[in-house]
Parts: structure tokens; sequence; C-alpha cells
């Protein structure tokens, strides 16, 4: 089972800001760094710590950090 | 057929719509959805019939093959591999827009380095070939990932067909709308969307027809004209082709979202007001907006996949690469990379910035975005790359100045080797070439764009009137054909 907390050192490594704190609905409006183009390299960067792969038409409908973690986790079940 | 033809606005749009509400009130959704059908393939075939077997074609090829992805059964291997048959679809799609696209590139690109004279084949580019290949290559990778549930030809053939999308965007994505289809059976005519829609429709003609077609007769003239233009010609004849596509093709897209509306069919914003950018990240976020989705999720993430750890300078680089090739798919020729190497490069850089925390007056942010966009516009526009380097060389003052006759007593502007006389004659301009080309520039600044003036229109008769002007206004001056800029990609 993933956790936030297992997923803040990649979020802090993408968006290069050590202060990056996670909740469940923390959103791209709460990260100044993450726009559509860091998204992706977001996603990607979870792809590759997981090694699960994820569809590249679902990618931009992750909202926040929740449905990530969801469907990490229903990838790894 | 043209949004921007008496027999599209008077005939065409409203007898669809009349017989789409007849079929639905009878609940004959079936039927209201064939019609639909068959009236975007009509409106495809009004301009050549010869083409129809090809997007015909082109649909049933890739609907077969994202329904043998979608059902493929891992656990019951076939003889061929889900792979190879996803591989199979994306490269006869890519070699269908290779023949009738690039072939004539490729062949003079050939002869060029090679030294032959391999005769050109002089193919005619099948309307919307580049927008129907693209959706359909999304659609085929998403069947390929999981991710087609839904499995119905005819929602699928509307999907790709629906007639206000069909030639030129916003570019769809099958999840968006095939559900909106599906859930079709329930919907009557709705007053509010029909005004809505109408509103957006007119405005977007009134964009096409009273602004685009009056700057592109300066911009065509400076562009396709073979004598050398001096430093004002040059710099209006630039800044009108800007405006010119900016209100030609997000006024097409007004009218694609506007008809929509009326359909009861909900299409995907393509412009918020790109010209207000004060980056080059910003205005990808503002310009064809369907297309910067399109790219980042099925060009700039493939690549950035496959150039394995992410690294900052990695992404910088499949970027680049994603500008590239988007440059490409807008149009066989070198102009149109150099147009994509430019915009990865001035994203590129824009990042690089941002990285660094760097500051950015607004101000100096927009000057430097527009400026550069209207450069690469040059590039977009020119006929070829030495057509493109006279007009830049005419926009740096290569070709001298030259200023209107009345400034001729000026000594002083004489001195400085200033000649005087027709100033605008090379582009077929007048004074009204200046006035409104600087009239444009607070209008695509500050104004509101026509989404957010749809977004305040109420049922009032204020508002009717304003329909109603900017509808006759419209139609009035739509006596001369001319086709949306983005026909030609």
């Amino acid at each position: 089972m993933t956790t936030l907390e297992t997923l803040e050192p990649i979020f802090r490594e993408v968006f290069d800001d050590k202060s990056i704190t996670l909740r469940r609905e923390t959103t791209a409006d709460d990260i100044e760094e993450w726009d559509s183009l860091t998204h992706m390299n977001l996603v990607v960067a979870l792809e590759l710590k997981f090694k699960v792969k994820f569809a590249l038409g679902e990618m931009q409908k992750l909202k926040n950090v929740g449905e990530m973690l969801d469907l990490i986790n229903k990838k790894l079940a | 057929m043209l949004f921007n033809s008496f027999e599209f606005i008077l005939a065409f749009l409203p007898a669809t719509l009349l017989v789409y509400f007849v079929l639905l009130r009878q609940r004959l959704t079936m039927a209201a959805k064939s019609w639909l059908l068959f009236a975007s393939l009509f409106f495809y075939s009004w301009w050549n019939v010869r083409y129809l077997p090809l997007i015909l074609g082109s649909i049933l090829f890739n609907y077969t093959i994202g329904g043998l992805l979608a059902e493929y059964d891992a656990d019951r291997p076939k003889a061929v591999s889900k792979r190879a048959i996803f591989v199979t679809g994306v490269i006869a799609n890519i070699l269908l827009l290779c023949w009738f696209k690039y072939m004539d590139f490729f062949i003079a690109t050939a002869n060029g380095l090679l030294g032959t004279h391999l005769p050109l084949l002089k193919i005619v580019l099948p309307l919307g070939i580049s927008f129907f290949t693209i959706t359909q290559i999304a659609f085929l990778v998403d069947a390929y990932e999981g991710l087609v549930e839904e499995r119905n030809l005819l929602n699928y053939a509307l999907f790709v067909t629906f007639f206000p999308h069909l030639l030129a965007g916003p570019i769809l994505h099958h999840k968006d709308m095939m559900p909106q289809f599906e859930r079709l059976r329930n919907k009557v005519v709705t007053w509010k969307n029909l005004y809505l829609g109408l509103m957006l429709f007119f405005l977007g003609l009134f964009k096409k027809v009273v602004v685009a077609d009056t700057f592109s007769q300066w911009a065509s003239a400076g562009f396709d004209t073979t004598q050398p233009l001096t430093l004002v010609p040059a710099w209006l004849a630039a800044l009108s082709y800007t405006f010119q596509l900016y209100f030609d093709f997000s006024g097409y897209s007004d009218m694609a979202v506007g008809i929509g509306w009326m359909f009861n069919v909900s299409l995907p914003i393509n412009f918020n007001s790109p010209y207000k950018a004060t980056g080059m990240i910003d205005f990808w976020k503002r310009w064809h907006i369907t297309l910067t989705t399109f790219v980042t999720t099925y060009l700039y993430t493939p690549i950035l996949r496959a150039f394995g750890r992410i690294t900052f300078s990695r992404s910088l680089g499949a970027i680049f690469l994603a500008m590239l090739i988007s440059g490409f798919w807008h149009g066989a020729g070198w102009t149109f990379i150099i147009w994509g190497g430019m915009h990865g490069l001035g994203l590129v850089v824009n990042h690089a910035w941002k990285k660094r925390k760097l500051p950015m007056p607004g101000l100096l942010g927009w000057l430097i975005t527009f400026n550069f966009v209207n450069l690469s516009f040059v590039f977009f526009r020119a006929k070829s790359l030495d057509n493109a380097l006279r007009m830049l060389g005419g926009m740096a003052g290569m070709n001298g100045v030259m200023l209107h006759r009345s400034l001729a007593t000026s000594k002083l502007l004489a001195k400085m080797g200033i000649t005087f006389g027709g100033w605008l004659d090379a582009i077929k301009g007048s004074d009204r070439t200046w006035i409104m080309v600087l009239c444009a520039f607070p209008i695509v600044v500050f104004w509101k764009n026509s989404l957010e003036i749809v977004s305040r229109v109420r049922p009032a008769w204020s508002w009717f009137a304003l329909l109603l002007i900017v509808a006759y206004w419209s139609l009035l001056d739509m006596s001369k054909v001319s086709e949306f800029l983005y026909f030609q990609f």
C-alpha cells in the first residue's frame, strides 16, 4: 500500500521544492510549479518509482494527489 | 462546405437542426444520430465527393483495429500480438497522412539531396485529413492501453465526422465525445443553447469575414509580392497576418463550438485570448488549446518516457522535439519545421527562465512573446524559405524606409535616408491599414474574448439587437468566398 509519505519525495524532486507536504486534496493550484507539462513529468516519475504504467489518455485526468494514490494502489494490487 | 457561405447558414444548418430535433422528439434516437452522420458526410462531400471513400475507409479501419485492441484477451494469445496490431494501426494512419500530405516534400527533398529529377505527384490534400488522422491515432493508443470501453460504430463515426469540427478542429477526444452522443436520446431543442450557440456562431463569423478577411488582403499582398518591401509595409504585412490568423482560426473555433451548442453537444474551447500571453508557456495555454493538450499527452509524454529517467534537461529536449513534430504536422515544408523549432526553443527558454526563478516584468514578457510569435508566423505564412527571409529582411530595414508623401517637406527625415512616396502601395494598403493594425492591439490585449462575451449574454433585447447587428454585418461582408486558413493543414 502506497501512502502520501512515499509520494512526497517524488513531488519534491519533480517540482524542485523541499517544502512540499501532501494531502489527498492537494491539486495543481497548491503547488506553483505544477502545470500541464510538469504534471506529465510527475506522472512519468511515479511510473518509474512504482514500476507501474499509466495509460497516456488517463494521465491528464488525474486532478489531485488522492486520485493518483488510488490509481497507483489499484495498479499495484 | 464553408461555415461562411450562404448555403451553409441559410440551408444546411437550419435543415440539419430541424430534422435532427424532429427525429429526437419522436424518440428516434438512432435515426437522429444517423441523420447527423449523413449530414456530416454530405458536408464533407460538398467540397469533393472523391474523398468520401477515404474518410469512410479510415473510420472503418480504425474502428476495427480499435475493437481488436479493446477485446484482445491476454490469456489466450493469438497468432498476432496486441502490440503488432497496435503498431500496424498507427503506421497505417501515418502512411496515409504521408502519402497525401508529405509525398511531394519527401520527393523534393530527395531531388535536392541526391540530384535526382523525380517528378512531383501534386496530390490534392484531402480536407481535414491531418485532424481525423491524429484524433484516430489517439483512439488507437487509448484502445491499446485499455481505456476504450464504449464500442458503438455510429457514435464513433459521429465523433470523427461531426461536421462542426471535422475540417479544422477543435481536436476532440473520443472519451469526451462518444458519451455525449450516447446520452442524446432525451435531448430536445434547448432554446438557451440555441440562442447562445447562434450568438457565438455569429461572433465567430464576424471575426472571420469582417476582421480576418480585411487583414488578409494586406497580408496576402505583402507575402506574395516579389518586389522588396520597405520597413513599414513589411511590418504591417506581418502584423496583418498575425491578426488575420488569430481572428480566422479563433473565429472558426467559435463557430464550431457555437454549432455544437445548438445540437446540445459541448466541444472543447480552443482559444483564450492568446495575444494577452506574457510568456511562451502562457501562449500555448491560450493558443490552439486542444492541440497543446494533444501534443502534451500523445507526443511529449511518450518521448519523455523513451528518454528513461527524468531530468530537467531531458524534459526540455522532449518539449523541443514535440514542437518540432507539431510544426511538421502543420505543413510539409521547412518553413513549418522552423516555425515548430522556434516555438520549441521559446518554450525551452521560458522553462529554463522559470526554473532559475529569474524575474520577468509583465509588460516586457508580453513584448517579447508577442514579437517572437509575430516573427514565427512569418515562417508559418511564407510560401518558401526565401519568401520568409525576404519578409524578415524588409522588417529589418534592409530595403530602406519609405514614408508618406506628406512628410517629404521634413529635411531631417530626408537626411536620415528616408524616401517618400506611395509608402503602402506594395501591400495594396491605405491609411486604413495602419489604423486597423493599431486598433487590433488594444482589442486583442484588453478586450474580452468571444467566449467571455457570450458568458455574459442574457435573454434581453439589447443582446438580441447585438446578435442581429453582428449577423447582418457579417452576412453583408460574406459576398466573397474565402477559406479558413487552417483548412490547408
